[in-house]
């Protein structure tokens, strides 16, 4: 991993970070990982202001779950949004990032979040009800109306574009 | 862990205005008379001194430390007495003070609270001892302590407190409490303390302190990394443990934060100096003031050290975003409570050790996997790594003398690794037009970055196969160029002839000799050059393909069954690349689309199409089938004629410009058939638009591979066989010449009809709208113009140069014109399946029919009498056969002579490797059934164990309800825990749980 790492810490030297909070960030940013930069500037990066799971993503691997970075989440997030990152570990992620009350399953709660997001709300509550029934119905692998982890990462098993969509490039 | 849960939600509170309000009255009214003691100025004198140290050391990384944790008296022991002696050492002025200031800080749990009668001129020193060796003498009253709220507030104020000498003096609070919840939270808190040390001696930055001594600011408590392992020797049976019930164990951790302070105090009173003022206030109990006073405290401290690193901490309270991320998260409260910090030390919990464990017996690349496999943070995967490496290497001590070899071995795998890792990342910082896949991803999504990305790795290809070429054949040949007597007019860039047929683009320039510089110089027979190379090009290029295809293989196809409708896959392959903002917008439209066609076809499921309908469709596809066919059949007899006609043609007349006419046609063919075979799904309406795609796919590559080889049949049965002088260069100016003519024909097609197409589906006919990327087609354009490119290579050498120029140049075209004329695909296209499905299609007809016609070239083929590297010899595989010949004669290379005997040239060796091939495909393949059988019983096996989850999860509930009836009262705290992790969870501060946590404690304590 450290190649892509230090990799990414380059680029992230070269411009990200230091773009988004000139202020905030000191030049020797990298003596000093403590430094958080919020959510607001996280948001609107480039790579994911149009991201309809941008908050999500910020919240999951923020140290808090409220967004704010540090540059070692910065690193982290990008480390599993590249191209490097292996399946399992991007499954992962993933499912923190569909798991919108982080109570490590996905419910329906959390599906219709999700289909909300996606679809900019056009489909109407019928059909929202209705695809997240089918998401469970196919996915549901031991039948207890919500998606664990294992059953998340055996769909993603089936879907093979996940591992190149799941990617940021930067 | 409820015990633990509770106490983080007590930790919460003092964010409560309230609570720090209730708190600072408390702490006013207790301590008065500690006022005098506290102020700053007093401790000001002495704290320069210990801030000059590091500084005066010169370097940064606080040579001090060892200084003070060598002092004899703190490590050995905690005790107080000691205390004050080491205080004299480093704060020379205040040893008056510091018994005073110890009280101020102990006293509101302590003195008041406990109501132990110590006089408070003598706290500091003989208190501690005792109440530290004295273990009994803590339980009743540490029940008292916890359970009110005052005492923790002091808890706050020592933490909050910049020195941590007097905080150390509370070392033995764990001690004297007894108290579970607090030794073990306790001793986080202490963590904090100490991991400022380690910190700042590796980072060494004086500055920074400053920040970082917030004991507020999350970091940490949030961060994973205690990098210094000293720190947290004893901790992983502190953290995982929710209840600490003896005092001794207590004393233990006394002992080890003892050692964490120590080494916290000079850095910590040396950069905080300057905000100290503040912080006194605080103990004394203006704890409201800590979340505001935040940013100004950075400001001050780093103001005060005059630093040259001061700049940026300035300017981050300034900018007024850093107070939200400081003061919203207050400190150590939350981020102190959060799950993530306790699986911060994860490593050190069971599971972690497990995996360690596990991990240590690995190779190092499996155990880089693993790790980097691991869903962690890369702090926490830098220290597993390490930790790792460490207890590898304890072991490998004990076994070093046995086994230096492997060492040895070990050394240069990672040598190797580590010099990989480099080399991969040098490589990925050039790697080519980043910046424009970005934006392309960021417009149209992973289906359309495909087709660049294959293009992109087609031109890698040329471009490898250029530097071969190159350097082995072309160079060569240009050490003895002779001089070229034809005319350069121009018309050559398209023709091929003319002038270029005397240059090393062609095979007839090539000579037969040995070349030879100097009479010494060493032999370059360039025969064995010319077949050698491209042989080896050849067989590079299959291999790479061969592991690219098993590659994708792999990747898309794991799992043998596949859903037919994958409405989740919809929902959960969302593009991440995609980051422009219209294109997220239409993507979103695009998906709810295709979700409520989804919906709808699931809906409809059970319609069934009526015999006529199935008739007509069925007839439909097979007259589709049968018109595709032969259009393409047509088009394949027509070039043939036209060829066969052309040669007649050119023979008689001696234009240079009708030789284009041929690769004229087939260039028409190829960009009209195309279009007029995607006319078909108006008639065939496929059911799954991927049927059809598939479908349209197959037809294509029918008709241009089919063309591609009518035009082989006939180079190689006609060409070849008229005695033309030269017709291997012949062939390979025929193969330019259709390759320059396809390249201006897509140039034409991207910037012409594309662009014609657009205007008439903006202007004329509003209901077009913009068209959308042919991903197909286009691929295949590429996939026909590198198989010419591989047919030609051993009648032009020079062709995957051309090639590269022009797939270079193409890439920009298609990228304007993608940019200008495009919009994003309305489907969501299966990419990577794809992508799989188009790397077959270069390897089987395409490559695979490459080498099909060279291998019928040089074993079957008489080379031209008078030109090229081969010339009179019967064929051209002649020049291999006496080259064994010549070896035979040299001892020296018999070798060779009995690989070739044996192996390449035997029939037996070939017979025997692939019935052995066979049988091992035969076995795998088995092996894979057996491997889908079991994966249906395991998937069975998981509903299964659902259902039995389900069942006593129903179970447990009807029994949990009945006993709730029977008993009441037994369930209430078991409730009130919930509750308390609940708004934990949400991050909710609020005092009412905090009451009730309290009222819990309560009935908590007398049960213990």
């Amino acid at each position: 991993a450290a190649g892509s790492i230090s990799g990414l810490y380059v680029l992230h030297k070269e411009g990200d970070h230091e773009d988004l909070a000139p202020q905030l960030i000191p030049l020797d940013y990298t003596s000093c990982p403590d430094v958080k930069v919020p959510y607001e500037l996280i948001g609107s990066m480039p790579e994911l202001k149009d991201n309809p799971f941008r908050q999500r993503i910020a919240q999951v691997f923020s140290d808090d779950g409220d967004g704010h970075m540090t540059l070692n989440n910065f690193l982290d997030m990008f480390s599993v949004m590249s191209e490097m990152a292996p399946r399992d570990l991007k499954a992962y992620y993933a499912f923190k990032i569909y798991d919108f009350n982080n109570d490590d399953y996905i419910c329906a709660w959390d599906l219709e979040q999700t289909v909300t997001k996606l679809t900019r709300g056009e489909l109407s509550a019928e059909e929202v009800s209705l695809v997240c029934e089918k998401v469970l119905d196919e996915a549901d692998g031991d039948h207890d109306g919500r998606l664990s982890l294992e059953d998340f990462q055996n769909m993603i098993l089936r879907a093979p574009d996940f591992l190149s969509t799941f990617h940021i490039r930067i | 862990m409820s015990a633990h849960y509770r106490y983080n939600r007590y930790k919460d509170d003092p964010d409560d205005p309230d609570y720090s309000g209730s708190q600072h009255r408390m702490q006013g009214y207790s301590i008065t008379q500690d006022h005098p003691n506290v102020p700053a100025p007093m401790n000001n004198p002495d704290y320069p001194s210990t801030k000059r140290n590091p500084y005066s050391g010169g370097s940064r990384t606080s040579p001090d430390y060892p200084a003070s944790f060598a002092e004899p008296d703190y490590p050995g022991s905690p005790d107080n007495p000691d205390r004050p002696s080491t205080r004299n050492n480093s704060f020379s002025a205040i040893s008056r003070i510091s018994p005073d200031y110890h009280r101020s800080l102990q006293e509101p749990d302590y003195m008041e609270f406990q109501r132990n009668p110590y006089p408070p001129g003598s706290s500091g020193q003989p208190d501690y001892p005792r109440s530290q060796k004295n273990s009994d003498f803590t339980y009743s009253r540490s029940t008292r302590n916890y359970a009110d709220s005052r005492t923790h507030p002091d808890y706050f104020g020592s933490l909050g407190e910049p020195d941590y000498l007097e905080t150390q003096s509370n070392t033995n609070h764990p001690g004297p409490r007894g108290n579970s919840n607090h030794s073990g939270s306790r001793r986080n808190l202490q963590y904090a303390g100490s991991r400022i040390n380690t910190r700042t001696d590796s980072l060494g930055d004086p500055d920074y302190l400053g920040a970082k001594n917030q004991p507020n600011s999350p970091h940490f408590f949030g961060e994973p990394d205690y990098s210094d392992a000293e720190d947290y020797q004893n901790s992983p049976d502190i953290w995982g443990e929710p209840d600490y019930p003896d005092a001794e164990n207590g004393h233990d951790y006394g002992f080890s934060e003892t050692l964490g302070m120590t080494r916290g105090i000079p850095t910590r009173t040396s950069s905080i100096q300057p905000s100290f003022h503040h912080r006194g206030n605080g103990s004394l109990g203006i704890l409201r003031g800590e979340n505001e006073d935040y940013p100004e405290n950075i400001e001050m401290t780093s103001m005060g050290m005059a630093h040259s690193h001061r700049h940026p901490l300035p300017g981050a309270p300034g900018k007024g975003y850093v107070n939200p991320a400081y003061v919203g998260e207050s400190g150590p409260v939350r981020a102190y409570g959060n799950p993530p910090l306790s699986e911060s030390d994860w490593h050190k919990s069971p599971h972690g050790q497990k995996l360690i464990a596990s991990l240590i017996p690995m190779t190092s690349r499996d155990r880089i996997k693993a790790i980097r496999n691991q869903p962690r943070t890369m702090e926490e995967k830098r220290n597993l790594r390490k930790t790792v490496d460490k207890e590898k290497s304890k072991q490998s001590h004990r076994r070093r003398e046995l086994n230096c070899c492997a060492q040895c071995i070990n050394s240069i795998s990672q040598a190797y690794q580590k010099s990989k890792n480099s080399l991969s990342e040098i490589l990925s910082s050039f790697s080519l037009w980043q910046k424009r896949f970005k934006v392309i991803g960021g417009k149209f999504g992973t289906s359309v970055l495909s087709y660049f990305n294959f293009l992109r790795w087609l031109l890698k290809f040329n471009i490898f196969s250029f530097i071969v070429n190159f350097s082995f054949i072309v160079i060569p040949q240009l050490t003895l160029a002779e001089k070229n007597t034809l005319q350069f007019t121009g018309l050559e860039f398209f023709t091929g002839a003319g002038y270029f047929r005397d240059t090393v683009m062609y095979y007839g320039f090539y000579t037969n000799s040995t070349i030879r510089h100097g009479a010494s110089g060493a032999s370059y027979n360039m025969q064995l050059a010319y077949i050698f190379t491209i042989g080896v090009c050849l067989v590079i290029c299959f291999f790479s393909l061969l592991f690219s295809m098993a590659k994708y293989f792999r990747n898309n196809f794991i799992n043998p069954h596949i859903y037919s409708r994958g409405i989740a896959k919809l929902i959960f392959c969302w593009d991440f690349t995609v980051t422009h903002e219209n294109a997220v917008k239409l993507k979103q439209k695009n998906l709810s689309t295709e979700i409520r066609e989804n919906l709808s076809e699931i809906r409809q499921e059970n319609v069934k199409l009526t015999l006529n309908q199935q008739l007509t469709r069925f007839s439909a596809h097979v007259a589709g089938w049968v018109v595709s066919t032969g259009v393409a059949v047509a088009c394949c007899v027509a070039v043939y004629y036209l060829a066969e006609y052309n040669s007649e043609f050119l023979r008689t007349h001696r234009n240079p410009g009708a030789v284009l006419l041929l690769p004229f046609v087939v260039s028409c063919i190829n960009l009209v058939v195309p279009r007029l075979y995607s006319m078909f799904r108006l008639v065939e309406r496929y059911e799954m638009p991927r049927h059809e795609v598939y479908i349209l796919l197959i037809r294509n590559i029918f008709l241009k591979i089919s063309i591609i080889g009518i035009l082989c049949y006939y180079w190689l049965n006609i060409v070849a066989l008229s005695g033309e002088e030269c017709w291997e260069t012949l062939i390979g100016q025929e193969i330019y010449r259709l390759l320059l003519m396809d390249f201006v024909f897509s140039l034409a097609d991207s910037f012409l009809g594309e662009f014609l197409r657009r205007i008439i589906g903006m202007k004329f006919i509003a209901n077009l709208g913009l068209q959308e990327f042919d991903i197909a087609r286009n691929v295949l354009e590429l996939i026909y113009a590198q198989t010419l490119v591989w047919i030609g290579i051993f009648f032009c050498p020079l062709l995957p140069f051309i090639q590269m120029i022009t797939l270079f140049i193409m890439f920009y075209a298609k990228n304007i014109s993608l940019m200008m004329n495009f919009q994003p695909p309305s489907k969501a296209w299966r990419a990577s399946q794809m992508m799989t499905f188009f790397i077959f299609l270069l390897f089987f007809p395409s490559f695979t029919g490459v080498l099909c016609t060279l291998a019928i070239t040089i074993w079957r083929l008489k080379p031209s009498v008078d030109c090229g590297p081969f010339r009179g010899l019967p064929f051209f595989i002649h020049s291999i056969y006496s080259w064994i010949d010549t070896l035979r004669k040299r001892p020296g290379y018999l070798w060779v002579v009995w690989i070739y005997q044996n192996l390449i040239g035997s029939v037996h060796f070939f017979f025997i490797l692939t019935l052995i091939v066979l049988i091992i495909t035969y076995l795998y393949w088995q092996i894979t059934e057996g491997r889908k059988i079991m994966i249906r019983l395991l998937h069975e096996q998981i509903i299964n164990e659902g259902k039995d989850k389900m069942f006593l999860i129903e179970k447990l509930m009807k029994l949990q309800d009945t006993e709730k009836r029977a008993n009441p009262s037994g369930l209430v705290l078991e409730r009130r825990e919930v509750e308390q992790q609940s708004p934990w969870h949400l991050g909710e501060h609020d005092a009412v749980p905090e009451l009730r946590f309290r009222q819990s404690v309560q009935e908590d304590n007398p049960r213990t």
